[in-house]
């Protein structure tokens, strides 16, 4: 069924676990650490909602490239293809996806612009229409044609969607508006109710879905626990959400439940009549038919996430505070030589010589005879 | 100094892990085409010699050479949608092969659709369809939509040459080309295709120029295609005006008024949202015709529930026209004549209509079937049963159809050979 997601091709054939992440990259962990790889996941989703902006999508299709993105990469290497034109292609696939379809030429000449401009600095991307769409043809063959692609967006809106929804229909970023259809049970199964969180709240919770695309999450976990993850995020982030938990959860633990019935120095009346927000938010999220361990799984990823992507200097989550999660970057571990900020010329620069170096090994390996794949080559450039 | 090209390596890898189209399956003939590309009958190449419908969607083409164009919205939307359901009713999608810039859709094959049974029926026995299988045939379709709709998807092209029928009798929903999901659309349905349903099925809101529709739209279909198993002929068979110059859709009066003329000239009444159609004025301007539907029905068949079901889904306000859960559940279905699994159960012989013709397509054939100077009767005998049909293993097809000469296959004597009505098409 196209819209249950346990019957999905997304969940019975695209949620892998980490080992299966890292066997799919032990072909660039030849010329990049774990660190770097990441760091070049944070700055694709970046080029890939740069591009997407430019070609007008809206966030779900942008978000729906990225995870074609990802999706190719779990099955070829960086080092082993052109990764800007296979977001090209993701983005162009995924606006047809998403039924929002743009112009080939469109797409490459938007792309061109870009990536040869001096943001990135690119030498070489082809201008030919038919380049990309061979490269589409590829990308739908690597993807098993599964498009359908489900995004923790429709969670966030069922579990505490108003009719209105709460983000500005200018932010591009916020995107995708589309009001949710409730003719149908909510295939998580907790039950009747809504999450009442203030608007700014939900805001946020939007945005931070927005940002987990910048992580291997959305390969590991299923949409709606990475929207649950993203509302435990947002009410730490959103000023007067997290002082209505914090005043809860001090209350609670200074009034165990048995004694809350009613205590005069408080002015409180009984629990039973008058429940706080902050009360509500709690219950509501424990009351949530979801493992808690994997929901705090998914919160470290998020974090590990922004304090990698503030390494950078393109693009950072302007809004989050920066300054609670920001570590100071040791600069023996820095992936790209430089200490503090990364620059996305200096990235571009980087996965260029990551196949650079690889083309080097095939040509002249270190120990072994020309791999297989260098006869296929070297045949080619007789002929070609 | 070759081209800037980094992904050779990668295409070489992929075009080395490929198992070809040919080495997977044969092609047996040419079934029908479209503005897609072309649809074959098939068998795969082992010993099970399975038999699939293969849809080609044709290469673009520039001048004389094949280039690589970008994927069609109508091919993605298929592909996108068959990936992610599976129900009975709904022909399979077994899988997509991509092959020198063709994309082949491997789907379970059917042997007969309702066209075909029309025609049979019309032609052939010059006989109603017996209740039991048009019961069957409704019931069936029904469970498939009702599957779709649930699903959040509309078809947007039901019609008697897409609803396919196996040869166990068991009815298959096909072509998703023109479907799409409507759960929370990023744009309105309407700015993505001006143009859904064919003519003779399309509903009355999208004839009005609705800009906003419904699953209503295929409940609609539904009724057309069964007052057509019933009469054997369109409905409502209206000529349609073709788009003009600038690709504005005009007012498709004929086609208005030839529903009009049955169904009665809707009212504000029945139909509160009617005067904000955008071709509410040219609707207006028509003829006022009474209500006809039951004469109709009584000039036809004898069932009073029928008449109902059909009342059911020729509502005008798509708001009170049957949902497909509804329609089928319908009190008709469970009359005294009871659908069946099998909808061709209990019919007489000459009753079963024939076996999709097929044809030699030479420019395909050629390309994917060895030559060969094998020769089996059998295959040239039109009258030849299907058991002998069977080719010995290891034998090739291509030779058997003769070359150069459009065999037509499987047509039982009697049946002319088709094409009397001229079949309108979603371009």
């Amino acid at each position: 069924m196209a819209t249950d997601y346990w019957a999905s091709s997304h969940h019975r054939r695209w949620i892998v676990d980490r080992h299966t992440l890292n066997n799919a990259r032990a072909e660039d962990l030849e010329y990049a650490t774990h660190e770097q790889l990441a760091l070049l996941g944070v700055f694709f989703a970046t080029v890939i909602s740069k591009l997407g902006k430019r070609l007008g999508l809206r966030q779900r299709a942008i978000a729906t490239s990225v995870v074609f993105f990802r999706r190719f990469y779990l099955k070829n290497s960086y080092c082993d293809t052109d990764p800007f034109l296979v977001l090209t292609a993701c983005c162009y696939l995924a606006s047809k996806a998403e039924e929002t379809p743009v112009h080939l030429k469109t797409a490459i000449v938007e792309a061109r612009s870009l990536f040869t401009g001096e943001d990135y600095n690119l030498k070489q991307f082809p201008s030919d229409n038919s380049k990309l769409a061979e490269m589409e043809f590829y990308l739908l063959d690597d993807l098993e044609c599964d498009l359908t692609v489900y995004h923790p967006y429709r969670t966030l809106l069922a579990m505490c969607g108003k009719d209105n929804p709460p983000v500005p229909e200018d932010d591009a970023e916020a995107g995708e508006l589309g009001k949710p259809q409730h003719d149908g049970p909510r295939y998580w199964g907790t039950g009747i109710g809504k999450l009442d969180l203030e608007e700014g709240a939900i805001q946020m919770a939007w945005f931070v879905v927005n940002d987990t695309y910048r992580s291997d999450l959305c390969l590991l976990y299923p949409p709606h626990l990475i929207a649950v993850a993203s509302i435990f995020f947002a009410l730490t982030l959103h000023p007067s959400s997290r002082s209505a938990v914090d005043s809860s959860l001090a209350f609670s633990s200074s009034h165990p439940p048995s004694n809350a019935g009613g205590r005069a120095s408080h002015g409180q009346p009984k629990r039973s009549t008058v429940v706080r927000t902050g009360d509500e938010l709690i219950l509501f999220l424990a009351g949530l038919n979801v493992s808690m361990p994997l929901i705090a799984s998914i919160i470290q990823e998020i974090i590990a996430m922004y304090s990698l992507w503030n390494r950078m200097s393109e693009g950072r989550a302007d809004w989050a505070p920066q300054s609670s999660m920001q570590r100071k970057g040791k600069s023996n571990s820095s992936p790209i030589k430089q200490d503090d900020l990364v620059t996305p010329v200096a990235l571009t620069q980087f996965v260029l010589e990551m196949r650079e170096r690889k083309e080097r090994d095939v040509a002249h390996p270190p120990s072994a005879k020309p791999t297989a794949i260098n006869k296929v080559l070297e045949r080619t450039q007789a002929a070609g | 100094m070759l081209p800037y090209d980094p992904m050779r390596a990668y295409r070489h890898k992929r075009d080395a892990a490929h198992q070809a189209f040919n080495t997977k399956y044969a092609m047996l003939g040419f079934i029908s085409s479209g503005t897609y590309g072309r649809v074959y009958k098939a068998k795969t190449r082992d010993a099970e010699e399975r038999i699939y419908a293969i849809k080609k969607f044709k290469p673009d083409k520039e001048g004389e050479v094949v280039t690589y164009t970008g994927i069609s919205q109508s091919a993605i939307r298929e592909i996108a949608l068959n990936r992610e359901i599976s129900h009975e009713n709904i022909v399979a999608l077994r899988e997509v092969v991509l092959e020198d810039k063709s994309i082949y859709m491997v789907f379970e094959y059917a042997e007969h659709d309702f066209l075909q049974i029309i025609h049979h029926f019309s032609t052939t026995v010059r006989a109603m369809v017996p209740p039991s299988l048009l019961k069957s045939c409704i019931h069936q379709l029904l469970n498939g939509l009702v599957y779709l709709h649930t699903c959040h998807i509309q078809h947007r092209d039901l019609k008697p040459a897409n609803i396919l029928i196996n040869s166990d009798g068991v009815v298959k929903i096909g072509d998703l080309g023109l479907a799409r999901l409507t759960y929370s659309p990023l744009q309105p349905l309407y700015s993505g295709d001006k143009v859904v349903v064919t003519i003779w099925y399309r509903a009355p809101e999208l004839l009005l120029g609705a800009r906003h529709y419904t699953k209503a739209i295929d409940c609609w279909a539904v009724g057309c295609v069964m007052a057509e198993l019933i009469s054997l002929r369109p409905i409502f068979k209206g000529e349609e005006a073709k788009l003009d110059h600038k690709k504005n859709v005009p007012f498709q009066k004929d086609q208005v008024v030839k529903i009009f003329e049955v169904l009665g000239t809707p009212s504000v009444h029945e139909w509160p949202g009617l005067p904000q159609f955008p071709e509410y004025l040219n609707m207006k301007a028509l003829d006022n015709y009474p209500p006809k539907l039951t004469e109709w029905c009584t000039t036809r068949f004898r069932s009073k529930d029928a008449t109902d079901l059909l009342r059911q889904l020729f509502m005008y306000n798509p708001e009170n026209r049957a949902t497909a859960l509804e329609a089928f559940n319908h009190k008709w279905f469970s009359e005294d004549i009871k659908p069946t699994r099998n909808a061709f159960h209990g019919l007489p012989p000459n009753h079963c209509p024939p076996l999709r013709k097929i044809t030699q397509d030479e420019a395909s054939l050629a390309h994917h079937v060895p030559a060969s100077n094998n020769n089996n009767p059998a295959y040239n005998n039109p009258n030849s049963k299907p058991a002998s049909w069977k080719p010995a293993s290891g034998q090739n097809f291509g030779s058997a159809f003769g070359v150069n000469t459009a065999v037509t296959m499987q047509v039982p004597a009697g049946n002319n050979s088709g094409g009397s009505r001229k079949k309108p098409r979603l371009e």
